[in-house]
């Protein structure tokens, strides 16, 4: 079953040199699986994200030919309809805690926030539900992070914090922008675990945006790859390592290895007709 | 004989009344011309090794060495010729209102070093960056761009020593081999010794000879490169880490 389909999307911003496409044309659809979208900086996988959401400010603008979630148009949405999806229903998890959490507000009134003006419920159930939360992402102290303030939090207990407070509302669809990028490994496979489960029991659709190749090849069920605004290859995410585009090869073979040779690293040749 | 010793050194910092611990009872030694890594989790105390060896970490007990003798503290202009560190990320690292041409004729200014012209024109033409580049801002070149910046602002003085902090964590894949590829140049022309931190394992190994596995502020496992690619590390905690190393996971 068909959960986004995307087509044709642009996003442009005017800029003092004339516009400028950050993204240009791109077309997917999603089923209750998990897609990863990877790409380099400036290829334009954020802004994706951030346009199913339209989560992108004017002068910055949004076309596509048609993107329709769970059948409704986004691109004809009002903006009262699209504050009613965006959380309950399309949830985003931001990539970097230090800036997408509420500095000056603890980490239970960020997360019971939604709970009590949303869904109207009184401060114990949502306390209750926030610390559930909490342990659903393996956060082992609950009771001391809903009391404390973002910045006496690590960088992984941010971003638990965040996939957590993402998923209180149970959303069909979460897009998740670099989730783990700031985490450990060891870590970050935890977190991978929560919203692998999440995707299987619930099934929820899972947008991954993320730079890590071997990561997405490991976690998702398909793949994107862009650059410069489109996508240059779409493929099953277990062939990933067998990519044929000089792209998506360029990027593979340009990470080192355990074990592997000490040469210098091949650099990645941007001189073919793709990249233009 | 070894250039750089760190002999039980451990790290304690006082905040709001309570004792951090970052580094405990921590030794190992580099040898002249060598790379040697440090890997570990966020908090494991690796950074903080190298923020005391320049000075920047209160050092509670133990010595730290360099061609033999302690080090002098305040560390002293002495110091800044011998060793010099590449920070994690170079958008922070710059100084935003200063040109690239500043940012590189500073150090030589201060430790009175003629001919900085010719000597800023070389270092840009060294870590591949075209001389136009000089009287640029960090705002108007990419993270890459700016690294090799700070790369070239740490070989100025013409150092022995270079302490490299994650520095292509932040860095894009493609990137990040191009700035790997310009250290491992210069150690290679320069005969550097590096001391280089990282999360990641396989940027670790494609760099350095030996290895130090830290964790909680301690030293876990020293190993070879060869061992780590065998993968005969003896502790559980340094297994964890290389099994939860992306590139393993795919087989």
């Amino acid at each position: 079953m068909t959960l986004l389909d995307v087509r044709n999307l642009r996003v442009t911003f005017d800029t003092e040199t004339g516009p400028v496409e950050a993204v240009r044309g791109v077309s997917f659809s999603l089923g209750r699986e998990r897609l990863g979208i990877v790409g380099e900086s400036g290829s334009g996988k954020t802004m994706t994200g951030r346009a199913v959401l339209r989560l992108i400010r004017p002068p910055g603008r949004i076309e596509a030919d048609a993107m329709l979630f769970d059948g409704q148009d986004l691109m004809r949405a009002s903006d009262r309809e699209m504050r009613a999806l965006r959380g309950k229903r399309i949830g985003m998890v931001m990539q970097d805690p230090k800036y997408s959490l509420n500095p000056v507000m603890t980490v239970g009134d960020q997360l019971t926030e939604g709970l009590r003006r949303r869904d109207g419920l009184g401060r114990r159930d949502a306390e209750a539900k926030a610390l559930a939360a909490l342990e659903a992402v393996q956060i082992r102290d609950p009771q001391r992070v809903m009391e404390a303030f973002p910045h006496e939090l690590s960088g992984g207990m941010g971003q638990r914090v965040m996939i957590a407070m993402m998923l209180i509302p149970e959303p069909d669809l979460l897009i998740a922008d670099e989730p783990t990028s700031a985490l450990d490994v060891t870590v970050q496979a935890e977190v991978l675990s929560i919203l692998d489960r999440l995707v299987r029991e619930r099934g929820m659709g899972l947008i991954f945006i993320s730079h890590d190749l071997r990561l997405v090849a490991r976690f998702c069920d398909r793949v994107l790859v862009m650059y410069k605004g489109k996508v240059v290859e779409e493929l099953e995410a277990r062939h990933l390592l067998e990519a044929k585009h000089p792209y998506t090869r360029g990027l593979l073979d340009c990470l080192p290895r355990i074990g592997g040779p000490r040469g210098p690293l091949p650099a990645l040749d941007r001189s073919g007709a793709w990249a233009q | 004989m070894s250039l750089i010793e760190i002999d039980h050194v451990s790290v304690t910092f006082r905040a709001k009344g309570r004792e951090v611990r970052a580094v405990e009872d921590v030794s190992f030694s580099v040898d002249e011309g060598e790379s040697f890594g440090l890997v570990g989790e966020s908090g494991s105390g690796k950074s903080t090794i190298l923020r005391a060896i320049c000075g920047m970490a209160p050092v509670t007990a133990g010595t730290i060495r360099i061609g033999g003798k302690a080090l002098p503290s305040p560390r002293g202009s002495g110091f800044a010729t011998q060793v010099q560190m590449v920070f994690q990320d170079p958008y922070a690292s710059l100084h935003p209102r200063h040109t690239i041409d500043r940012t590189l004729s500073e150090p030589l200014a201060i430790h009175g070093l003629r001919d900085s012209d010719a000597r800023v024109v070389q270092a840009l033409q060294d870590v591949g960056l075209p001389p136009g580049f000089r009287f640029r801002y960090p705002h108007q070149l990419s993270g890459g761009q700016r690294q090799r910046v700070a790369i070239a602002r740490a070989l100025m003085l013409q150092p022995r020593i270079l302490l490299l902090d994650e520095p292509t964590s932040a860095l894009d894949a493609s990137v990040q081999a191009e700035v790997l590829n310009l250290l491992s140049r210069l150690r290679e022309e320069r005969g550097l010794t590096f001391l280089m931190v990282s999360h990641d394992l396989a940027v670790i190994d494609h760099m350095c000879d030996r290895i130090l596995v830290m964790q909680h502020g301690r030293a876990v496992e020293q190993m070879r490169r060869e061992d780590l690619a065998q993968a005969r590390m003896t502790t559980p905690y340094a297994r964890s880490l290389f099994d939860a190393s992306a590139d393993r996971m795919l087989g």
